[in-house]
């Protein structure tokens, strides 16, 4: 009895131990088989430490270079991970976009916004700068803007209402958005000083436009104003700068008033931030405007015809659209309204 | 880190087959473009564009090879006596018909009754507004989910009206409240699964009445109290059925202006 005693005493530890070294060993295997079979595909690339260019390569191309090794060589090991990130990560290299976006109440703009952000979202180093045509920035606009995830300003004034006119209508005689706009540029030369500025690039565009990721691509080299075609304006497919073999801008594809200084529309073209810090008076006019000159209004001060660059492949791409979205009717509403007014649509 | 889009595909999450008819015409390039824009930050997503057209055209060819998106690139062409649709007769073929039918039929090809794959069906027309927030709320449906949709029926909006207990009891509209599904075809979403059970479950193709062509579809799939209501029990709108204004083009004259060959 005392034996099997023993011997059970001796048995139980032996028991207890390869129970502990199962519940130790059996997460790592586990782990290392995980890892081994990880979903995210990472690319395992083996080299010499030459520098700064390896991390480079890497996540500009997909090879993985295989090096001759000696035995006495350093070896590093990256591994590239695709993420997903809403939106990009910002880098210390690329210019910044400043897209300046006058907008203002009505049925849509809940909708507009949430697709105009939609693209934005996918642009590096964009700062969206939302202007609101009003009294007080809403908390529409306030909410939309936080639960993008996007890098913005928000701005707002409001354009005076010409109470001679039928009650609440917006003075005509001032082009719309204009001195939402002004309100933006005012702001960006108050906020960055000219001597010191990180590099940027200034792009007027409007809440109910369609505009391509490559757009913005192209508008970031701008070194004074760049300009392309535009989609839906004029009454025409699209309105061009007309571009010589030299690669210069000597005048505009438009069959309304090609002769005006600039006969482009307010989608078509991009500014150098540092131009817009050194002109600093450089702003849209407010009265007196001729239908179709608020963009020359701004743009004479700023450059010539001859300092235009061309973007989107000399102008012969269409990379913005000029669209409008139709009022949506509401009739069913009635007098009282039929739908809950606490309901943000 | 590579910043990719789409994002990566995922093993685990469910798969959101977006089915859009779409059709040439001035603004089409601009719509898809948008609306490609929006789902390249979805994650599993496959895009079934079905063209009205008689051939698959360049411009959405190569719109779809370039923006990267995970997709499927249909047509069929609605027969001229379809499309011309006497409108004075309440009953028509309404557009995209076809074509959703299409996608559906290509579903149904694709995979297989016995092992469906985790995932739900959507129908996005091309001229919609959705936010992000949506295809998340639809992904786990199980049946037929359902939400609020803006801009139809004449109204801010339309909406299923969801009891205490968070079953669909009825509809918020004013155009005919009493169709079995007064719901836009921006408003549900199908299980795959449900889709693959039900081979016959298509969209009606004549004698529809205006308004009836989601009733047409969901009849033969679901009953009211088997929607699964979504966005915080049909409280929040997160699709707005937006349409896009036919752009001028006076200027363009008898010849034309511009150059053709530029795609627009």
């Amino acid at each position: 009895n005392e034996e099997l005693w023993v011997q059970s005493v001796l048995e139980m530890p032996k028991r207890r131990d390869i129970l502990a070294i199962v519940l130790i060993v059996l997460p790592w295997t586990l782990l290392i088989t995980v890892w081994h079979q990880s979903t995210i595909a990472p690319l395992l690339a083996v080299h010499k430490d030459d520098g700064g260019d390896s991390r480079r390569d890497l996540a500009a191309g997909l090879d993985s270079k295989e090096y001759c090794l000696s035995d006495r060589d350093i070896v590093e090991v990256v591994r590239t991970e695709y993420v997903y990130t809403r939106p990009p990560p910002w880098s210390d290299t690329l210019p910044t976009i400043h897209v300046i976006t006058p907008t203002y109440s009505r049925p849509v703009q809940k909708a507009e916004l949430t697709r105009l952000a939609n693209t934005l979202l996918h642009v590096p180093n964009l700062h969206w700068i939302l202007v609101e045509d009003s009294q007080r920035r809403t908390a529409l606009v306030t909410r939309l803007l936080r639960d993008t995830g996007l890098n913005y300003t928000h701005l707002n004034v409001e354009t005076p209402r010409n109470y001679k006119l039928r009650g609440d209508m917006r003075d005509p005689r001032i082009p719309r958005g204009t001195m939402q706009r002004n309100l933006a540029l005012r702001w960006l030369r108050e906020t960055f000083n000219k001597n010191n500025s990180q590099p940027g690039i200034v792009y007027f565009a409007d809440d109910d436009n369609t505009y391509s990721l490559e757009l913005f691509e192209e508008m970031r080299s701008t070194r004074k104003v760049s300009v392309w075609p535009v989609a839906f304006v004029g009454g025409l497919r699209y309105e061009a700068p007309k571009v010589n073999a030299a690669g210069k801008v000597y005048g505009w594809k438009t069959v309304f008033d090609p002769h005006r200084p600039f006969a482009i529309d307010m989608a078509g073209f991009a500014v150098n931030l540092r131009l817009i810090l050194q002109r600093s008076q450089a702003y849209f006019k407010l009265r007196g405007v001729k239908g179709g000159y608020q963009e020359s209004s701004l743009l004479r001060e700023l450059v010539t015809l001859n300092d235009l660059e061309p973007k989107a492949a000399n102008c012969t791409k269409i990379l913005v659209w000029h669209t409008r979205t139709e009022k949506p009717v509401l009739v069913n509403e009635g007098k009282k309204g039929f739908t809950d007014p606490n309901v943000e649509i | 880190y590579v910043y990719s889009r789409p994002p990566p595909w995922s093993d685990t999450l469910p798969t959101i087959f977006v089915i859009t008819p779409t059709y040439t015409r001035p603004v089409q390039k601009a719509e898809l473009t948008r609306l490609a824009n929006t789902f390249l930050h979805v994650q599993n997503l496959h895009w079934v564009v079905v063209e009205d057209s008689p051939r698959r055209t360049n411009l959405v060819s190569n719109l779809l090879e370039k923006a990267g998106l995970n997709f499927t690139h249909l047509n069929v062409e609605t027969p001229k006596s379809l499309k011309l649709g006497l409108s004075w007769i309440p009953s028509h073929t309404p557009r995209g018909t076809l074509q959703r039918n299409l996608g559906l039929h290509w579903l149904r090809d694709s995979f297989s009754n016995t092992a469906p794959p985790e995932g739900v069906v959507y129908f996005a027309d091309d001229d919609n507004t959705y936010s992000l927030e949506l295809f998340e709320e639809m992904r786990y449906t199980r049946r037929v989910s359902v939400w609020p949709v803006a801009f139809v029926g004449g109204l801010r909006y339309e909406s299923p009206k969801v009891s205490p207990s968070g079953k669909v009891v009825g509809w918020k509209t004013v155009f005919d409240p009493n169709r079995p599904f007064a719901i836009d075809m921006a408003g549900f979403a199908i299980s795959i699964k449900l889709i693959l059970e039900k081979p016959q479950a298509s969209f009606k193709l004549e004698g529809v009445k205006g308004g009836y062509q989601e009733t047409s579809l969901l009849k033969d799939l679901v009953t009211m109290d088997g929607l699964e209501p979504k966005a915080a029990n049909c409280t929040k709108v997160l699709v707005w059925h937006t349409r896009t204004e036919r752009p001028t083009l006076v200027n363009e004259g008898k010849r034309g202006f511009t150059d053709p060959r530029v795609e627009v």
